[in-house]
């Protein structure tokens, strides 16, 4: 054998001290992977944040409620991604209630946005839902009224006006799929429960900062 | 398998494992960038930016596509960059699939479609076909799914609240489907492993096949060697061979079973006076007379049936009337088989030695006249000076019958006569009264015995005289024998022959004083040339008594011998003469070789020759100088042929 190619102590001592190296890095990264999931995985299940949701139909609301059936208003951001599922999930709700219930969606338009903020594929696919009434809230004056902050947010009235649930139909950012929200409406419309319901909502916020009644911050982040 | 071969099958399966490592490293690479890219592409799409009212943000998914999934996949990347084919190189890889997936599953909320991108996963990590690399990843989704599933169920199964071993049922599926995956793994290593053997066994085959090519090829070198050496052998050995056949004075040829020449050297050609092209193919007809044609057909047939070889000598007269001889022997062609294809025949030109044996044969004629003659001449002076002596003899018997008869009484009877016719008238008165007349009586009485005394001497001379010359008509009748020159063989006595040759030395011998032995065995009667012996043994007898003479001693003797037995007659001369010196003994039957100032050496030289020619051997020996010498003739009993 060629001398030059014949392995030394050195060179295995070398090679053992770098696989070593790989090792240790592998671990590193895996760690630092698994706590980067981790975060990510709690960022992404941490709801938005929620106003205060008026028990009783506002009436300083322009919103007409429907009084044979409850009604159901979501408020969305028109170019919040997370609210598809949000949508989504309205529509799987609207097929499930079978007409029981009468549902709005009210695309927020900030100030001083343009005259096509609404226009966006959300809106149509909201427009698209059976049942569904699609309207813009302009300056977001209706999600005021509502204490909605977070795209996506879901109100139910019953035909008297008295809250029956508030908050989101997805169970977290942009998650389609069976959720405690669309079930607590589906059991509500249905008589099956009577106690109000809560769940967090997923979304973007639905107005700026300064726009906010509040203006005490937000918990959405970036 | 040997050990060596099945060494070098887990050698190959080895490099073999390595290079699907290498290979499916290479695919991770550019699937984990491609997925990193796609994922990118899809936070883009799907969710490129985030809201606060009319204020967007960059998602976080676009920074956790870009970031968190460049770090998913950006260290494996970078380890099959620096560490391709490792085996932490694929675990880390696995790791990173399932995590990625994991990534995913939580991005689109746990949705079962994205799980599917485990079973992907698991399937492109099948193509390392290291079931290990599976474990590492079955491992990995089912904590992620059990820690997600625990803390975080919504994050990977899509619900709140999820059965806390939901995990297992999972897991369980990735499992299902490893065995699957582990099985195929299973037998794709033993195609491998069984590929490897076969490659194994194929290199050992072509190296069995190499080293035998290579020895194969050392012998064809050395046998192409060693073959052009016996081709370049074969080549001098056929230089060697058309020179002899083509140069040496011999004809050539062979012929087929047909009796056609299929090949005839120049000299063959030029002796027939034509060219090979004229005579290959042809039978001899073609080239000589019908009559030698026949004879040559006849021979070659004889070669072609008993495989007989054959030697004669042959004449070819040429145009110039002179005639070239051959020694020819003819033999047969035998293929490899032993089967007679053919007769082949040597010429051997004899014209020169035939010519050296006439030559020789006239000088031998000449030389054998020439020994005879001397042979006669030493006889003939033997003779001469044998019937001298007796001549002698018949002049002395002669002289004293005329001195007898001159001296004869007889005259006296003619007185008395004419005394008594003087006294015829009375003759009684003379015889009684007369003085005289009374003497006569007397006196006749007295002449009368003297004269019947006389006659008596006369006659004993007269005897004498008819003895001396009854023994010259011997001799002379010897002579004549011995000068006869026919080669007849006649039946004789030994001691005959010895006795002859005596007698015709008898004087020689009588006059010096030589004492003669005779030692005669009983021996038959031999055929042989009765000249020759003579002049053998005259010879031989002739220089006993000359080496007698020389040395001067006064008990000269000669010992006769005759002796037989083996079917040989020897005859030997001892004399207690003079003796040979040792260095003579050699070269005493040589032409000219003499020892007497009055010989001429020829007389021994002649008598071996015809000692020879009898089929006999005339030898010497002596013990020295003054010890004598004994020559001794040896001879066949019975000759049935003489040679001239």
């Amino acid at each position: 054998m060629n001398q030059a190619h014949a392995p030394t102590v050195e060179t295995a001592s070398l090679r053992k001290r770098a696989s070593a190296g790989a090792w240790i890095m592998a671990l590193l990264w895996l760690a630092g992977i698994v706590a980067a999931m981790a975060g990510i995985t709690r960022y992404a299940i941490a709801p938005g944040r929620e106003g205060e949701i008026p028990t009783h139909w506002p009436s300083a609301s322009r919103i007409v409620p429907d009084t044979v059936r409850p009604t159901l208003i979501m408020f969305a951001h028109p170019h919040c991604p997370c609210t598809r599922a949000s949508v989504g999930e309205l529509a799987r709700l609207m097929a499930d209630c079978h007409g029981t219930i009468s549902a709005q969606v009210w695309f927020v338009k900030p100030a001083g946005t343009a005259e096509d903020w609404t226009n966006t594929d959300l809106w149509a696919s909201a427009a698209r839902i059976p049942g569904v009434t699609v309207h813009c809230d302009a300056a977001g004056g209706e999600a005021q009224r509502f204490g909605a902050d977070t795209s996506g947010q879901t109100v139910l009235y019953n035909q008297s006006g008295d809250l029956l649930f508030h908050g989101g139909i997805t169970i977290e950012r942009g998650h389609f799929g069976d959720n405690p929200g669309a079930i607590a409406v589906k059991a509500l419309v249905n008589h099956q429960l009577t106690d109000r319901i809560q769940t967090p909502v997923f979304g973007c916020s639905l107005l700026d900062e300064e726009c906010r009644p509040d203006k005490g911050g937000t918990t959405w982040k970036p | 398998m040997t050990n060596a071969g099945s060494g070098r099958a887990a050698s190959l399966f080895q490099e073999a494992e390595h290079k699907i490592y290498l290979r499916t490293d290479r695919l991770f690479a550019r699937l984990m960038i491609f997925q990193w890219l796609a994922g990118i592409v899809a936070a883009v799409w799907i969710s490129p930016q985030t809201w606060i009212g009319s204020t967007s943000y960059v998602h976080w998914h676009v920074w956790a596509a870009i970031f968190l999934g460049g770090a998913i996949l950006g260290f494996p990347v970078m380890l099959i960059w620096k560490q391709p084919g490792q085996v932490l190189t694929r675990h880390t890889i696995a790791v990173a699939q399932m995590i990625y997936a994991g990534l995913l599953i939580h991005l689109t909320g746990g949705r079962i479609e994205t799980h599917f991108q485990i079973f992907g996963a698991l399937a492109f990590l099948a193509f390392y076909r290291d079931w290990r690399v599976l474990i590492t990843a079955t491992v990995v989704t089912a904590l992620d799914h059990f820690l997600r599933g625990t803390l975080w169920p919504q994050s990977v199964f899509g619900v709140l609240a999820a059965s806390p071993w939901r995990w297992v049922e999972h897991a369980g599926w990735v499992i299902f489907e490893d065995i699957f995956l582990v099985i195929s793994i299973r037998q794709s290593l033993d195609e491998m492993n069984g590929l490897a053997e076969r490659q194994a066994s194929l290199e050992a085959v072509n190296a069995s096949i190499e080293i035998k090519v290579t020895e194969r090829t050392a012998e064809l070198t050395r046998e192409n060697a060693e073959r052009q050496k016996a081709e370049m052998a074969l080549r001098e050995s056929q230089e060697l061979y058309h020179s002899l056949v083509e140069q040496l004075p011999i004809n050539v040829y062979r012929k087929d079973a047909e009796g056609r020449f299929v090949y005839v050297n120049s000299r063959f050609c030029q002796i027939k006076g034509r060219t090979a092209e004229q005579i290959l193919g042809q039978t001899a007809e073609a080239i000589v007379s019908a009559a030698e044609a026949e004879q040559s057909a006849k021979e070659h047939e004889l070669i072609m049936r008993t495989g007989q070889s054959m030697e004669m000598e042959e004449m070819y007269p040429q145009p110039d009337g002179t005639n070239l001889y051959f020694q020819v022997v003819k033999l047969p062609v035998k293929n490899s088989e032993g089967r007679i294809i053919g007769s082949q025949g040597v010429h051997f030109d004899i014209t020169l030695r035939k010519r050296a044996e006439a030559k020789l044969n006239e000088v031998h004629r000449q030389l054998l006249e020439a020994s005879r003659q001397a042979g006669m001449a030493e006889v003939a002076t033997s003779v001469l000076h044998n019937v001298g002596n007796v001549l002698n003899s018949v002049n002395v018997s002669s002289s004293l019958i005329a001195d007898k008869i001159r001296n004869s009484k007889v005259s006296s009877l003619s007185k008395v006569v004419a005394l008594l016719k003087e006294h015829e008238g009375d003759l009684p008165a003379f015889f009684s009264s007369n003085p005289k007349g009374k003497q006569v009586p007397g006196y006749l009485t007295g002449l009368a015995s003297h004269l019947i005394e006389e006659q008596a001497e006369i006659l004993r001379e007269a005897g004498t005289l008819l003895s001396s010359v009854m023994h010259i008509k011997e001799i002379v009748a010897m002579q004549q024998n011995y000068a006869r020159t026919s080669g007849l063989l006649e039946s004789l006595p030994v001691v005959d022959l010895v006795e002859d040759a005596l007698r015709m030395n008898a004087d020689g011998l009588q006059r010096h004083n030589v004492k003669l032995v005779r030692e005669f065995a009983e021996t038959p009667p031999i055929l042989v040339q009765k000249h020759k012996v003579l002049q053998i043994l005259v010879n031989l007898i002739r220089n006993a008594k000359h080496a007698c003479d020389d040395a001067e001693r006064p008990d000269k003797q000669i010992i006769l011998r005759v002796t037989g037995g083996s079917g040989r007659i020897k005859i030997s001369v001892t004399d207690n003469g003079v003796g040979i010196p040792v260095e003579n003994l050699t070269q005493i039957f040589g032409h000219g070789f003499t020892t007497r100032k009055e010989g001429h050496g020829f007389g021994l030289h002649s008598s071996a020759l015809a000692a020879k020619e009898m089929g006999g051997s005339l030898t010497a020996f002596s013990e020295g100088p003054g010890l004598g010498a004994t020559f001794t003739l040896e001879l066949p009993m019975q000759r049935q042929t003489e040679m001239l």
